[in-house]
C-alpha cells in the first residue's frame, strides 16, 4: 500500500513536470524548424529538417532588420550596471541603517524604504515617463536604469542580514584604528558575499526580465531591450513566422535560464525573505 | 558618549546614495504624479492647465468616456483576479505538498522543474504561448485534432481567452507561491503531526486541524501577493489576446496605459492610476489587518 502510493505521487509529478517543461522544448523544438515546418500544425519534437538557420539569421540581424545582438546587449548591460549600483548603494544604506546607531533620520528614513515596499509600480509608472522625458533621457541607459535603484527590497534584506552581524568583529577593526568606510568596505562586505549573491541574481533578473517599463522608456530600435524587442516582433513582421520567433524567444530566455539554473538555491532564499517579513 | 557631528555626517552619507535614488525615483514621481492628475496634461502640448479634481470626476460620472474606459477595465481586472488567486493559492499548495511529499532524494529536482517558468520574462511567457494557442498551427490545437477533438479558438473566442490567460498566468507564476508553501509546511513542527497520529488522526484531518492552521500566516501572505500580481496582469492580456475578443480582456492597465500613451491624456490616465494604485494598497491593508487583527484574539 505504501510504496504503492509512492510510485503513484511519483508519477503525478513526472506528468506535472512534463506539462510544466513542455512549452519550453516545444519552443526549442520549433527554434530548429524552417518556417514551413512550423506552421504545419504538427506534434513532431523531433525537426524533420533540423536547421540553425533561424539562430544564424536572427543573430546577424539582417532578417527584417532587427539588432537582435544589440538588444542582447543593452539588456545585459542594464542588468549588470543597474545590479552593480543598488548592491553598492543598497548595501551602504543598510549598512548605516543596521550598524551606524548616530546616522541622522535613521528612524524616519528607515520606516519610509519599509512603507515603500507596499506602493505598487502604477503609482509612480506615468510620473515616471514624464520625469524621464522632461530630462531627455527617454531612449537612453539611464531611463532603463535608474527606476530600479529606488527599490527597497535590497535595503531591507541586507538590513537583516547586517543587523545580525557579530559586534566583536566590528569592534576589533575599530581597535586596530579602521574607519567606518574600512569596516564596511574590508570586514562587513567580504563576510556578506552569500546575501550579496543573492540579491545580485535576484537584481540581475528583475531588471533583465522588465517588460512593461523598457517597452515605453525605450522605443528607437536600437535603445530596445531583448524581452520588449521579441514580444513587439510577436505582435509586428514576425507573426506567425514561429521559427525565426522561437529562436529569439530562446536566445532571450538564455541569460536567465542558465543563471537561475547555477544560482537558483540563492534566487529561492531571496524568494524566501521575502515572505518573512 | 556623545557621537561627534563629523561621526554623525560620514555615517549619514553612507545612505545618501540610496537616499537620493529613493528621493528621484520613488518619492518626486509620487508627488508629480498627484500634480499630472490635478493638469489638463496632454502628452504633447506645452500647455498644461490646472483642472482641479476635474480628471477624478470624470472618471466618476456616469457614461463620460473615462468612465467606462476606467470601470470596464477593472471589471476586467477584477474578473481575473477572482478566477485567478484562488487556483494560484490551491495549485500553488497542492504542488507543495506533492513535492514534500515525493522522496527526499527527488525533491530538489522536481522542485526546479516547476520553478523554471518563473524565472522568464512576462515577455518570453507570452510568446512561448502565442506559439501554443495559435489556431491553426498551435501545439494545443494540434493535440485536440490529434485526438479527433475540435479546435478551441484560444485567444480569440470566450471563455476560452480567460482560460488562456489563467493557464498562462499559473504556468508561469505558480513556481512562487509553491516556494513559499514549501518552505512554510517544512516550518510545521513535526510533533504535531506525530501527537496527531498516536490519536488516530486521518491525513485529512491533520491537514485541516494542523498544517492549514500553522500556516495561515503565510497564506495570507500568498493571497495578498496573488492578489496585487493578478491585479497588475498586463503582459498576458497585451500579447495574447490583445484585449479580445471585443474589449473582453482589456484589463485596466491596458486601458490606462493605452489613455496615456495613445490618446496622449496623461493627466486623465494619472488620475486614473491612482486610483488603481489606492484600490491595490486598500486590498493589502484589508488583508494585512486580517492577519494582524487574528494575532491580536489570540
Amino acid at each position: 500500500m505504501h510504496k504503492l502510493r509512492k510510485a503513484l505521487l511519483i508519477i503525478v509529478a513526472i506528468l506535472l513536470a512534463a506539462v510544466m517543461l513542455l512549452p519550453l522544448v516545444w519552443m526549442i523544438s520549433t527554434s530548429l524548424k524552417n518556417d514551413f515546418e512550423a506552421l504545419a500544425g504538427q506534434m513532431n519534437f523531433i525537426p524533420k529538417k533540423p536547421t540553425i538557420d533561424n539562430y544564424i539569421q536572427g543573430l546577424n540581424g539582417e532578417l527584417m532588420n532587427v539588432p537582435i545582438m544589440r538588444w542582447i546587449t543593452n539588456s545585459l548591460s542594464i542588468g549588470i550596471i543597474g545590479t552593480g549600483i543598488i548592491l553598492l548603494i543598497d548595501s551602504m544604506a543598510a549598512y548605516a541603517l543596521a550598524r551606524l546607531q548616530d546616522m541622522m533620520f535613521r528612524k524616519i528614513l528607515f520606516s519610509m524604504f519599509i512603507a515603500s515596499l507596499m506602493i505598487p509600480g502604477v503609482l509612480t509608472f506615468l510620473p515616471m515617463y514624464m520625469e524621464f522625458n522632461g530630462l531627455g533621457l527617454i531612449n537612453t541607459y539611464a531611463a532603463l536604469i535608474l527606476p530600479y535603484t529606488a527599490g527597497a527590497f535590497g535595503v531591507f534584506l541586507l538590513y537583516q542580514f547586517f543587523i545580525s552581524f557579530p559586534k566583536e568583529i566590528e569592534e576589533a577593526a575599530r581597535i586596530d584604528g579602521a574607519n567606518k568606510w574600512q569596516i564596511y568596505s574590508r570586514v562587513v562586505l567580504p563576510s556578506s558575499v552569500s546575501i550579496m549573491v543573492t540579491l545580485g541574481i535576484f537584481t540581475f533578473m528583475g531588471i533583465y526580465n522588465d517588460f512593461v517599463w523598457p517597452l515605453y522608456a525605450a522605443t528607437s530600435p536600437d535603445m530596445r531591450t531583448i524581452t520588449a524587442g521579441i514580444a513587439l516582433m510577436s505582435q509586428g513582421s514576425y507573426t506567425q513566422a514561429y521559427g525565426k520567433l522561437m529562436a529569439m524567444t530562446t536566445i532571450a530566455a538564455l541569460p536567465v535560464l542558465i543563471i537561475f539554473m547555477i544560482g537558483q538555491r540563492f534566487f529561492v532564499k531571496a524568494i524566501i525573505q521575502s515572505a518573512v517579513k | 558618549m556623545k557621537p561627534t557631528l563629523k561621526s554623525r555626517i560620514s555615517s549619514s552619507l553612507f545612505a545618501l546614495p540610496y537616499t537620493l535614488c529613493f528621493a528621484a525615483f520613488l518619492l518626486f514621481p509620487i508627488c508629480y504624479g498627484f500634480y499630472i492628475s490635478l493638469h489638463d496634461f496632454e502628452l504633447l502640448s506645452k500647455e498644461h492647465p490646472f483642472v482641479g479634481l476635474s480628471n477624478y470626476i470624470a472618471i466618476f460620472t456616469p457614461n463620460s468616456y473615462e468612465n467606462s474606459l476606467f470601470f470596464r477595465g477593472l471589471w476586467a481586472t477584477i474578473q481575473f483576479v477572482i478566477f485567478s488567486v484562488p487556483l494560484l493559492i490551491i495549485a500553488g499548495l497542492a504542488i507543495a505538498m506533492l513535492v514534500n511529499a515525493l522522496p527526499s532524494k527527488l525533491r530538489g529536482l522536481f522542485r526546479t522543474f516547476y520553478f523554471i517558468p518563473y524565472a522568464l520574462s512576462a515577455s518570453v511567457m507570452a510568446v512561448i504561448w502565442l506559439m501554443m494557442f495559435d489556431t491553426n498551427a498551435g501545439f494545443l490545437n494540434s493535440m485536440l485534432q490529434k485526438l479527433g477533438g475540435q479546435s478551441i479558438p484560444w485567444l480569440t473566442g470566450t471563455p476560452w481567452a480567460w482560460v488562456s490567460l489563467i493557464i498562462t498566468t499559473l504556468w508561469w507564476t505558480i513556481g512562487f507561491n509553491m516556494i513559499i508553501f514549501i518552505n512554510a509546511l517544512n516550518q510545521v513542527p513535526e510533533d504535531y503531526y506525530e501527537a496527531a497520529s498516536i490519536d488516530g488522526a486521518s491525513s485529512w484531518s491533520k491537514f485541516i486541524y494542523i498544517t492549514l492552521p500553522t500556516i495561515r500566516p503565510v497564506m495570507l501572505f500568498v493571497m495578498i501577493t496573488s492578489t496585487i500580481a493578478s491585479f497588475n496582469i498586463y503582459a498576458q492580456p497585451f500579447l495574447l489576446t490583445r484585449g479580445g475578443p471585443g474589449d473582453t480582456t482589456r484589463v485596466l492597465l491596458i486601458n490606462v496605459l493605452d489613455h496615456a500613451f495613445i490618446r496622449k491624456e496623461v493627466g486623465s490616465a494619472s488620475a486614473m492610476a491612482i486610483i488603481m494604485a489606492l484600490i491595490i494598497i486598500i486590498i493589502s491593508l484589508v488583508q494585512y489587518r486580517l492577519t494582524y487583527g487574528r494575532k491580536e484574539g489570540n
